[in-house]
């Protein structure tokens, strides 16, 4: 199972690679959103089968990166995160698709929860 | 100066008073005025009468006079025998007695039988005087006044002629009227005398008024009664031949009498020419005098002549002044009263206005306890207590207004540091929490390395409940109102720390109000207020302790009053210190141990009560307890923003 890490901090990238792979995934790591999206993009690329987006970013934000990534894959389940979560971008969040929320900072336990949780749900239809 | 309440005060207090004054002032002159001169002119009227009347009675005097004479024994011989000698001799005992200026005797044929004077003995030449003509042409006796002219009184005495000339002093364009000074007016009385039945003759008698003192100077006192004006008797009389005043007590301006001025124009005409009794005032020579005259007849009905009697009007006038001034003095007396009076009055009145408007003065420069002075009775009193009231309602909502100002304010500046902090200590926070649990999963670790990572793992739990903290600070979360019933979400609140009481040792005490309104509320965040309030209630409060929470209906404390509820939570704990009071709603204001509170409970409370329109306000004592009071009001945050 591969899961794409969008964020502009190296020490969150690296967290969540050490978790996640720790369990058994599969991390692609990008530092922006247009990283992100260019490895999405890339021709015979199997596409993630979860994203785990950072919302406060330079350039372009992690909303924006949720309305591309959802105008092309509807199916793709996205969990945002946020260092500083405000009503509005949890509000956000929901309106532009994302299947959870989850804050920074965070345990590996509370991370692992919230991915398995999604990836279930995923799995499901 | 004069819009000022305190002289338009003094102004009408003075007009009233010059009113009433002058008003007093010109019916007091008007009634002085008529009944003063009315009176005098009253006076003056009998006077004349009297005067008249003692006219008469000269010449009633003469009569009889003449009559004793004529019935003397031998007289009526003596004039037959036309004896010279003692008819002479009789003459002059009459004229002696009665006091007369000429006398004389006609025989029937109208010849003079004898005559008083140097002329006595020239007899049998034709009698010049009309009287004893009259009394012989009638054959019964005559008396009156008589105009005798120049001729007839050199005839019967050239004596007499000489008083009765009187030098005209104002000749000039009348100087025709001349001839009329040399002639007399007499008093004078003719009686027949008989023999029998028979008339053998006239005698007849007079005095001559030219110059003749006696007769106005009788009249002048007996009218006078002794009154005198500056030295001069008050009353005066004055016998006219025509207009010429031959007898007066009148003077001139030297003292002398003015025999031989004439009488006004005015005067003459109305009772010369008209033959009426004239009075009034009038202007006599050198003073103003309230005068009557009447015109004199003489034994042929012809006007010849006027009497006259006056009295000075400075004697009237100056009772007149005298009362003038007495009112003036009283209108200008009151004046003066009524000035202090205003003086006194506007200042009981203006005083206070001024203090007020200077506590007004004090006030706007920035003062909340402004002097009002001493408070008084009455509206005055009301107004000062309103004035006081009303500032310090005043101060009240701006010292209110001005906290939650500064409240806010400082908030607003923790929440954007709180923001920034929390969003870069939480991604490195991320990095150290994940490592150190991905460490501690490891299970080749030795004791002592694992209680290290363990400390690490709780120190960093705390720093992200600090930043958690923080966030939940910053974040001007919005409510999410519902009607809520107050007594259910404070009795669930407190069901929640019932055990952590119970450990503590210290009662919890729910009373709830009855009768509540539903109150519109976000629940969750009032939880968290009622939480935060209820746990600092316990950490103050030491066991054994109690904590008393009340729910009641309650209206606004400040200035608009709105309906609401109340939430009391009371402890019996230590107690705030009066230096802690205004720190308390401050973010980070804490007094416990480190790790122990954050000091944020109470300033986000204060956001969150403030967000449903409410209030939180606190009463403490020290060593006794602390109460703390959240109000809400009904409407909630659908209300007035
Ligand atoms: N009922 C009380 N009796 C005595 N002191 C109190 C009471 N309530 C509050 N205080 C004082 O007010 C301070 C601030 O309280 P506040 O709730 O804001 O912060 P805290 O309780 O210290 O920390 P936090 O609530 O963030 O954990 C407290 O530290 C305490 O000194
Ligand atoms: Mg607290």
């Amino acid at each position: 199972m591969k899961i794409l890490v969008v964020d502009d901090e190296g020490i969150v990238l690296l967290s969540c690679r050490r978790i996640l792979e720790a369990e058994g995934f599969e991390v692609q790591a990008a530092p922006s959103v247009d990283e992100a999206l260019a490895l999405l993009d890339a021709p015979g690329a199997p596409l993630p089968s979860l994203l785990l987006v950072d919302v406060k970013m330079p350039v372009h934000d992690g909303m924006y990166l949720m309305r591309q990534v959802k105008a092309k894959h509807p199916q793709l389940p996205i969990v945002v995160m946020s260092g500083y979560p405000t009503d509005e971008t949890v509000e956000n969040a929901a309106i532009f698709g994302a299947a959870t929320f989850i804050a920074k900072p965070f345990t590996p336990g509370e991370l692992l929860d919230t991915v398995l949780s999604v990836a279930r749900k995923g799995n499901k239809p | 100066m004069f819009t000022s309440i305190r002289s338009k005060l003094i102004a009408s207090l003075l007009g009233v008073t010059l009113l009433v004054g002058a008003v007093s002032l010109w019916t007091g002159v008007h009634l002085l005025k008529k009944h003063v001169i009315g009176e005098a002119a009253n006076r003056v009227a009998l006077d004349l009468n009297a005067g008249s009347e003692m006219i008469q009675e000269r010449i009633r005097l003469i009569r009889t006079a003449l009559n004793i004479t004529s019935l003397g024994s031998g007289f009526v011989g003596s004039v037959e025998a036309a004896d010279p000698n003692d008819l002479a001799y009789r003459l002059s005992r009459l004229a002696h007695h009665a006091k007369l200026d000429f006398a004389g005797i006609l025989g029937t044929d109208g010849n003079i039988l004898s005559r008083l004077g140097p002329n006595a003995k020239i007899q049998r030449i034709p009698a010049e005087n009309p009287i004893g003509r009259m009394a012989l042409e009638r054959q019964s006796s005559v008396e009156g006044i008589v105009v005798l002219t120049r001729e007839m009184l050199l005839h019967e005495d050239p004596e007499l002629a000489e008083r009765a000339r009187i030098a005209i002093p104002d000749l000039g364009a009348e100087a025709a009227a001349a001839a009329e000074a040399t002639s007399g007016l007499a008093l004078a009385a003719a009686v027949p005398i008989f023999e029998g039945s028979r008339v053998v003759g006239v005698l007849y008698g007079g005095q001559l008024l030219n110059r003749d003192e006696t007769l106005v100077d009788m009249v002048r006192n007996r009218l006078s009664q002794g009154e005198s004006y500056k030295g001069r008797p008050i009353a005066t009389a004055t016998v006219f031949l025509n207009d010429l005043r031959i007898a007066t007590n009148v003077t001139l301006p030297d003292g002398r009498r003015a025999v031989g001025t004439r009488v006004s124009a005015e005067v003459k005409a109305a009772v010369l020419d008209q033959g009426r009794r004239w009075s009034g005032r009038a202007w006599v020579l050198s003073d103003w005098y309230i005068t009557a005259y009447e015109p004199l007849e003489d034994i042929f009905g012809r006007r010849v002549g006027m009497f006259y009697v006056g009295t000075l009007e400075a004697k009237y006038t100056d009772i007149l002044t005298r009362a003038l001034t007495v009112f003036i003095l009283i209108t200008g007396a009151g004046m003066i009263v009524a000035l202090g009076f205003g003086v006194l009055l506007a200042n009981r009145i203006m005083g206070p206005v001024h203090r007020l408007i200077k506590a007004s003065r004090q006030v706007s420069e920035g003062s909340l306890t402004p002097d009002v002075g001493p408070i008084k009775e009455g509206e005055f009193g009301r107004l000062q207590k309103t004035f006081l009231e009303m500032v310090a309602a005043v101060g009240r909502r701006r010292a209110a207004s001005e906290d939650r100002i500064i409240q806010s304010e400082k908030q607003a500046s923790v929440g954007r540091l709180a923001a920034g902090v929390a969003h870069e200590i939480n991604n490195p926070l991320t990095g150290v929490l994940t490592y150190t649990h991905m460490l501690l999963r490891r299970k080749d670790l030795n004791t002592e390395m694992r209680a290290d990572l363990e400390t690490i793992a709780a120190a960093t739990e705390r720093v992200r409940k600090i930043v958690k903290g923080l966030l939940d600070f910053s974040r001007q979360t919005k409510l999410d109102p519902e009607p809520t019933d107050i007594n259910r979400l404070v009795g669930a609140t407190v069901g929640l720390l019932e055990n952590q009481a119970l450990v503590k040792g210290v009662a919890v005490k729910f009373m709830a109000g009855e009768n509540l309104p539903m109150v519109t509320l976000d629940r969750s965040q009032m939880q968290s207020v009622l939480m935060n309030l209820i746990i600092n209630a316990l950490d103050a409060t030491p066991p054994g302790g109690q904590i008393k929470i009340f729910t009641a209906p309650a209206l606004s404390g400040d200035g608009a009053v709105h309906k609401g509820v109340e939430i009391t939570v009371a402890d019996t704990g230590s107690g705030i210190p009066a230096e802690h009071m205004d720190k308390l709603f401050d973010p980070f204001f804490t007094t416990k141990a480190v790790g122990q509170g954050t000091g944020l409970g109470l300033s986000v409370s204060q956001g969150i009560v403030q967000r449903h329109q409410g209030h939180i306000r606190v009463q403490s004592e020290m060593g006794k307890g602390t109460r703390f009071f959240v109000w809400l009001p009904i409407e909630g945050t659908g209300g007035k923003s």
